[in-house]
């Protein structure tokens, strides 16, 4: 080889280095989509991640994928960040909002010594999304959707994200006596918000995290919660709750709670199963109750601001909570079924009364909000669940464990023994003998819904 | 709504992205901070750097000269660059290459600098004339530990004079493109 072809080969390879960009797929912000996809997702990996992603959707009904790009961390909490504002519902805070974070730049300039030019036209973007979502903030429909379209318009993302990333970087800098003890860099707080936090696309860690919650969502009244799956033992994923006093506290002690899934290297947004399918079930089994009870509790206590510290598991993501909302479920609870496009019900849970299997109606009142998401993962996975559980998969732990329910396949005498053949019933039965193919089964709609998590 | 309209020259025509924002032209963000960055480099220039957008109106393109810091070989001589910038900058660094020829340890001969504030160290705080200093202050303290050019590099401590030749040799006057 010539030398001259090395050099070319070289320059080559170095172009390639230098042009890489990881294959990014999907949209910055996902669509709200059952948690069911992250099991599948982890059908074959290692069994700690089948055991936990197994149990996941019985506590996280839905999730929203956040594309791995470098910055999901901070989209996902800064998303998190104005969801919860919406599912408030309230205009006021909202303003307050936008005022405080106004009052931030001053903190940013003087602090953070971050030039105006640099971080207005960043801030600005996060307040036209803060007035857009509060000039529609009776339509919670209409406010998700402003906030999906600016979430995915990369250059409003980017600068959002970037606002909130000088926010936490000014944070540092003004609290340096507090956290300067985290940073190992010989850079100091300086360098490290140099090389960490102000570098576009890299992930946020654990400090940065805190300096997020502390200088956005603390202020407001938010807590961050962060369920990690990894290969830690254990049968659930480990959560975590920022700011660090909020953990021991039950979730009704604390403010609406934003739920992230942290597995390594990646964020996305989780979301607890949902209440409205409760406020759904209670309403038709007894008509009068929220009609003369709920809209008129939640009317007076969403007017103080101070719902969620009032009704206990309603501190989080899932309740739409504004009166708005409950007051047309009041009015038509069976025909109320949102589009398609809105995230806080699914289209599977718009109509629980008729996916719920019989036997939920005998259990105790309580018992109706956990269950749900069982009761309604058979049907599901009928749906779109190719999922097929083998021995290998430690299918009998799940059975004998309570917290899986698949109670119609069994008989008295065989009770739930793989020689069952009630088991046939089971619209989940297939043969354990699998041929890819004769057996083609793929509905095209959960392919194009899986989110195809990058390597990252 | 549209609070940044008068900006882009030059950019692509927004209308076929979809999505309800109308101001979402790719380009137009980072044509607004350029136009920033031009009054502040017009209005507080810095000594022996300057910039400007190239002549055909695109915001996004710019040609850019440094002065070669005195008491450095390349004292005396001047040195255009171009700068070619994303439409997410600031969020992405701009390329930046020497379009005069330069023989300098960190500089290929295609004219491509290994500089970490245009690569993975790069922030939004960082602007033109902060990179247009950092290159003038890297002419006279190469990096020599990563040289894109490592016989510049091995010169550069064993013979000052064999460099300061190179040096001359290398450098021509460009014409403007």
């Amino acid at each position: 080889m010539e030398p001259g072809d090395q050099q070319d080969d070289l320059v080559a390879q170095e172009a390639a280095a230098r042009d890489y960009q990881p294959q990014l797929e999907g949209p910055l912000v996902g669509k709200k989509t059952p948690s069911t996809a992250i099991t599948e997702e982890y059908a074959k990996a290692d069994p700690i991640y089948v055991q936990k992603t197994m149990v996941l959707p019985q506590t996280y009904s839905h999730y929203r994928p956040v594309r791995g790009d470098g910055s999901c961390g901070w989209r996902a909490i800064g998303f998190g960040y104005f969801e919860t504002l919406i599912k408030r519902g309230n205009r006021a805070q909202i303003e307050a909002e936008r005022l405080r974070l106004e009052s931030l730049n001053e903190f940013i300039e003087n602090v953070g010594h971050i030039e105006p030019y640099v971080f207005q036209d960043m801030a600005e973007e996060t307040f036209i999304l803060l007035d857009r979502i509060s000039d529609v903030i009776d339509n919670q429909e209409s406010a998700m959707a402003e906030l999906a379209t600016a979430f995915n318009t990369t250059a409003v993302s980017d600068s959002i994200i970037y606002h909130f990333r000088l926010l936490a970087s000014s944070w540092l800098k003004g609290h340096t006596d507090d956290y300067g003890a985290f940073i190992t860099s010989d850079s100091g707080c300086e360098g490290y918000c140099r090389d960490t936090i102000e570098r576009p696309n890299i992930e946020i860690d654990h400090l940065g995290i805190t300096l997020l919650v502390n200088v956005l969502l603390k202020p407001v009244g938010f807590v961050l919660e962060i369920a990690y799956l990894d290969r830690s033992p254990g049968s659930e994923v480990n959560t975590f709750r920022f700011p660090e006093e909020a953990n021991n506290q039950h979730p009704s002690d604390v403010g609406p709670i934003i739920h992230l899934l942290y597995r390594p290297d990646h964020y996305d947004l989780l979301y607890l199963a949902d209440m409205d399918l409760q406020v759904h079930r209670v309403d038709s089994l007894s008509h009068n109750f929220r009609i003369t009870e709920a809209p008129m509790a939640f009317h007076s206590f969403s007017a103080v601001g101070d719902l969620a510290l009032m009704i206990p598991n309603f501190g989080s993501p899932p309740p739409g909570l504004a009166p708005s909302i409950l007051d047309v479920a009041a009015a038509s609870p069976l025909s109320y079924t949102p589009s398609p496009g809105s995230s806080w019900v699914s289209s599977p849970f718009t109509d629980p009364i008729q996916q719920a299997p019989p036997q939920t109606s005998t259990l105790p009142a309580t018992v109706p909000v956990v269950t749900q998401p069982q009761a309604a993962q058979p049907r599901q996975q009928q749906q779109l669940h190719p999922l097929r559980f083998s021995e290998y998969c430690q299918l009998p732990k799940y059975v004998e464990n309570d917290t899986w329910q698949e109670p119609t396949f069994q008989t008295s005498s065989f009770k739930n023994s793989h020689f069952n053949v009630a088991h046939y019933n089971n619209p989940n039965f297939q043969p354990e003998e699998y041929k890819p193919g004769q057996e083609e089964y793929e509905p095209p709609s959960l392919r194009n819904s899986i989110r195809k998590r990058s390597s990252v | 709504m549209e609070d940044n309209q008068n900006s882009a020259p030059g950019s692509v025509p927004s209308g076929k992205l979809g999505g309800a924002r109308k101001t979402a032209d790719p380009g137009q963000n980072a044509a607004k901070r350029l136009q920033t960055e031009l009054m502040m480099l017009m209005t507080s220039p810095a000594p022996g750097v300057s910039a400007f957008p190239s002549a055909d109106g695109n915001l996004l393109s710019w040609r850019a000269t440094i002065e070669g810091p005195d008491d450095t070989p390349y004292a005396g001589l001047t040195f255009k660059l171009s700068f070619e910038f994303p439409s997410n900058y600031p969020y992405a660094a701009p390329t930046v290459l020497f379009t005069t020829p330069i023989y300098h340890p960190n500089v290929d001969f295609s004219g491509r600098i290994c500089l970490d504030i245009l690569k993975d160290k790069w922030t939004a705080a960082y602007n033109i004339q902060t990179v247009l200093l950092s290159l003038q202050s890297l002419l006279g303290e190469p990096n020599n530990a990563s040289p894109l050019n490592g016989e510049a590099a091995e010169l550069w401590d064993k013979d000052p004079t064999l460099f300061k030749t190179k040096v001359m040799d290398r450098h021509k006057d460009v014409e403007e493109d």
